[in-house]
């Protein structure tokens, strides 16, 4: 378990917008499930964590939720992005970028 | 702005909420549902499956609060959760939630009865609108003739020229106090007439209970026979007749027609029975020099007491110089009547509140003992539950919300005590007390014990929710059940607590120590006689009857004559004032001294007394002769003095056959003819009151009092001697019925009451504080119990466990004790005006009060000691 990390608070609401963008309506569990395999199981995500991180975001009305049914016949509380969470999604990957970019020129190899 | 909207939905959140519990639940299950499924599609078996899910989940109780605290806001959301856990955990221990809130209920329960008291008496304004504007002058007499005399009646002239002078009074009146005979229900009884002039009820503002108060005009003395009814005659003289307004009714010889009623809780005088006209007699309007009526005021609105004070000073000062004969020296004062009416027992009161406030310190003290034995003994839960993530802050709310919890239960039982112990204390002050009858557990009472509760609560839980949140989770856990609080820093907390509830007892102990030796010293003053089977009351002998002076003094010795042929009756005598009741100071002219104006002279007390009245109470003739029945009117004047006068007036000579004038009686001299010990009777605490006595046959007064010695008890005499006095005056109510030592207590009552209560609160404090130290010993002996089966296996005797404990208890005893006293002796100013006899650092009493704490101490530490001595050596060696 060494290998492994926990998600950075930050950033899991990032994932979370950026995993429903790309798989559409999906339960807590799934978006728990596909943020660990996105990482190669290098990440942890804490249901303790996710929970809130999602119930914040629903109240920020950049998700949404409705009870439904999983693909094995579970009943299951679905997210699904808002429209106003894909604008805060376009707007989050471009500060991250950016984020990216400058930590990248701090540690990648000198270019003159 | 998004981030505003999300905080915006978490306040509302409570109302329409995002999530129900359920539902989070719900969603919580079915994601261990997915979990589980998923695990098994891989492989795993059921069981590691549903054990993998929950090591992931991370603990579902923590998830659920992080949910929790996002969903609503988090305060409001845990402190309903918490408050129902508390009141559970609460149910769970009865025995301990009894013992906390009976210790709370006893704290609250005498603040809240102190406060009901104190919001009644010096809180509430009077009743009557703008009550800050009513006002009471006093003369303020010059300090040369009446030293220690602060404040003095008011002369009429004085008050006209004060009602004309002055410009901050919308109203202004003058009233004075008299005795009415009621004649025509049953037997005749005396009722208390203050007679008013006409601004009188426009001055308090008042508005009657039926019908209509005095009004100006009233007191033209051709439309003054109109009287006003208190509530309280009302319902108790003429059965709340509804028709009463209107009716007449006779009140000696003179017929009134009843006007008005006025309702008990706005009477003032607060225990007047009647208001009438006041008429004065011819002249009397003039007199300047004779001082026998009260002043109330109203100030205009724009005006405020200092202004008033200033005017009346100006008016006060342009008088003296017009009538220096009478007013020389006299100034006035402006007194907000509400402080005037409290001035005598306020400070006390006072004093009685700050001493429940420590009983109920020491009773929270006491509650944040109990509170930590049993946070120590609950350190394994709240290890587990830190361990699995509660918050700090969490567990500090929970527990405080849980201490409140008992703080509002002990608040409610104190509020129930509390009813009771209003009526204990407003009978036992009695008269004492002014505004008694308007105590009562109102509103305000409601929110001061309410915060009250609150407050003790939380302050006892803030020490035990400190200390067992700062401990070490692995610590707990280790140490397993029971023996978290083992740490010499927990014993610490403990035996400072209980040295703080000792010191405070022993500070309240010795405030209450003070006041009864002081009590005991007051009961040791010689009052100058002896009041041992001696009864007084008072008889009138209406001048409507008889008109003149030598008919009232015929009928007074006929009284005599006759209650002195009832059995068992050794002497009868007659007075104007007895002894510790008041009475009249007058100027005083000595011949063959420089004549000066009345306003100068010196002033005496004088009183007036019949032949015999010397031996009835038991006054010694210290020179001349007493009294004879040969002193009447037709022959001259004659007086005999106090020693006390014969010393100040005529210094190293007897008095006897010197001459004096008494100006505002009349104007002739008076012989010396004897000297008498003096008496008390100003108050047990005053010196030696400079006294003139004059003879009943030379003064032809109305009203008398008739004092009686027995040679037993008098109590069964008194039929036979009401019986004499009716067959000489047959329709003459006889007031006032009281054996002189009555009178003696009455005239300390005051004291005794603050005595006694002071004494009650310590002793409950002191009860408190022993309850402190058995509690901590008792779990010092809980927590030793192998220490102590290990000394007894080998060898101590039971005596030396006993020796163990008892010092164990001592320490925190004896510490309190060094503190207490300390406090004690730097607060003993606060005393020094109620204390007489001693001071305030008296050695006696500290002594007294030590011995009693320390025994107290010991006595507490004695059943912990004795359960020590029953444990079983082996018993605790194999119980580890």
């Amino acid at each position: 378990m060494t290998d492994t990390t926990d998600v950075w608070r930050g950033t899991l609401a990032l994932m979370i917008l950026k995993t429903l963008d790309t798989m559409g309506p999906l339960h807590g569990y799934g978006v728990a499930r596909r943020i660990e395999q996105t990482s190669g199981d290098r990440l942890v995500v804490h249901y303790g964590t996710l929970y809130p991180a999602l119930l914040k975001l629903e109240q920020e009305g950049y998700v949404a939720s409705s009870w439904g049914v999983s693909e094995n016949n579970r009943k299951a509380r679905f997210y699904r992005l808002t429209a106003a969470g894909r604008r805060q999604l376009v707007r989050e990957s471009r500060e991250w970028a950016l984020t990216t970019d400058i930590l990248d020129r701090f540690f990648g190899p000198a270019r003159s | 702005m998004r981030r505003a909207l999300g905080w915006l939905a978490r306040l509302l959140s409570p109302v329409r909420r995002l999530r129900t519990d359920e539902e989070i639940a719900a969603e919580l299950e079915s994601h261990i549902a997915l979990h589980v499924d998923d695990r098994l599609q891989s492989g795993m078996t059921l069981e590691q499956a549903r054990s993998d899910a929950w090591m992931k989940l991370g603990g579902v109780e923590r998830t659920k609060d992080e949910y929790r605290d996002q969903r609503g806001v988090p305060m409001v959301e845990t402190l309903i959760s918490d408050i129902s856990y508390g009141i559970r955990r609460l149910r769970q221990s009865p025995g301990f939630s009894c013992v906390a809130i009976v210790i709370l209920g006893l704290g609250i329960g005498a603040n809240a009865a102190m406060f009901s008291v104190v919001n009644a008496v010096v809180l509430r304004p009077l009743p009557y609108p703008d009550a800050s504007r009513v006002v009471r002058i006093w003369h303020t007499p010059p300090p040369e003739q009446f030293g220690g005399v602060p404040q003095f009646s008011v002369s009429p002239a004085n008050y006209f020229d004060w009602k004309a002078g002055v410009t901050t009074f919308a109203h202004m009146a003058l009233y004075g106090l008299a005795a009415d005979t009621l004649v025509g229900h049953g037997e005749p009884v005396a009722l208390r007439a203050t007679t008013v002039t006409g601004e009188y009820f426009q001055v308090l503002g008042a508005s009657p209970l039926a019908g209509r108060l005095l009004n100006t005009g009233d007191d033209d003395p051709s439309r003054a026979h109109v009287v006003v009814v208190a509530e309280h005659t009302w319902k108790g003289r003429f059965g709340g007749d509804p028709a009463f307004v209107g009716q007449v009714i006779r009140l000696g010889t003179e017929l009134y027609t009843v006007v008005g009623i006025m309702p008990d809780a706005a009477a003032f005088p607060e225990d007047a029975d009647l208001w009438r006209p006041l008429v004065w007699r011819p002249g009397e309007q003039n007199v300047r020099g004779n001082h026998n009526y009260l002043v109330i005021g109203r100030l205009r609105p724009t005006a405020d007491v200092r202004a008033a004070q200033t005017e009346l000073t100006t008016v006060s000062q342009r008088l003296e110089r017009l009538y220096p004969e009478d007013d020389k020296g006299w100034g006035a004062v402006v007194l907000p009547l509400h402080q005037d009416l409290i001035a005598g027992v306020r400070w006390e009161l006072l004093l009685l509140l700050g001493a429940v406030v420590v009983v109920l310190l020491i009773a929270c003290a006491n509650l944040a003992n109990l509170l930590l034995v049993r946070v120590l003994g609950r350190s394994r839960e709240i290890a587990i539950r830190t361990a699995i993530g509660a918050s700090r802050g969490r567990l500090i709310q929970q527990l405080l919300v849980e201490s409140a919890l008992l703080g509002l239960a002990g608040g409610a039982v104190g509020l129930l005590s509390a009813v009771g112990t209003v009526r204990a204390i407003v009978g036992l002050f009695g008269t004492a007390l002014p505004r008694a009858s308007q105590v009562g557990i109102d509103g305000r009472v409601l929110a001061f014990t309410t915060i009250m509760a609150i407050a003790t609560g939380l302050l006892a839980g803030v020490a035990p929710a400190w200390r067992m949140t700062r401990g070490d989770a692995g610590d707990a856990l280790k140490q397993g059940m029971g023996r978290g609080g083992s740490h010499a820093g927990e014993r610490r907390v403990r035996n400072t607590l209980v040295t703080a509830e000792v010191a405070l007892a022993l500070v309240l102990l010795v405030g209450a120590g003070l006041l009864i030796r002081t009590l005991a010293q007051l009961q040791a003053v010689n009052p100058g006689f002896d009041p041992r089977n001696v009864i007084a009351m008072v008889v009138g002998a209406p001048p409507a009857r008889y008109p003149q002076p030598a008919q009232r003094v015929r009928v007074f010795e006929d009284v005599v004559r006759r209650v002195r042929a009832v059995p068992g009756v050794v002497s009868v005598a007659t007075t104007d004032n007895l002894p510790l009741t008041g009475g009249s100071t007058q100027p005083l002219a000595i011949e063959g001294e420089a004549s000066r104006p009345l306003s100068e002279q010196p002033e005496v007390a004088v009183r007036i007394m019949s032949p015999d009245y010397v031996s009835t109470v038991r006054m010694h003739l210290v020179e001349g002769r007493d009294f004879t029945e040969n002193d009447s009117l037709d022959r001259p004047l004659v007086v005999i003095v106090s020693a006390s006068t014969a010393r100040r007036f005529w210094p190293n000579r007897s008095p006897i056959g010197q001459h004096l004038t008494l100006g505002l009686i009349s104007p002739e001299p008076r012989e010396v003819v004897g000297v008498v010990s003096d008496v008390k009777i100003r108050s047990l605490t005053a010196g030696d009151t400079q006294t003139i006595y004059t003879p009943s046959a030379q003064a032809g007064r109305a009203f008398l009092a008739v004092v009686v010695r027995t040679a037993v008890a008098p109590q069964g005499a008194v039929s036979s001697i009401v019986g004499a006095i009716h067959t000489v005056l047959p329709d003459q109510p006889v007031l006032f019925i009281r054996g002189l030592d009555e009178i003696v207590g009455a005239s300390i009552a005051q004291q005794r009451f603050t005595m006694q209560l002071l004494t009650a609160f310590a002793a409950l404090a002191l009860l408190l504080a022993a309850v402190g130290i058995y509690g901590v010993l008792s779990y010092t002996v809980r927590q030793r119990v192998q220490e102590i089966g290990i000394r007894m296996a080998l060898g101590a005797a039971r005596i030396d466990v006993v020796r163990l404990i008892v010092v164990e208890g001592l320490k925190p005893t004896g510490a309190g004790l060094v503190v207490g006293v300390g406090v004690a002796a730097a607060l003993g100013r606060l005393l020094s005006s109620l204390v007489f006899g001693i001071t305030p650092h008296d050695t006696l009493t500290f002594a007294a009060v030590s011995i009693v704490v320390v025994t107290v101490g010991i006595v507490a530490s004695l059943l912990p000691a004795y359960r020590a001595t029953r444990v079983d050596p082996l018993h605790t060696l194999r119980g580890e």
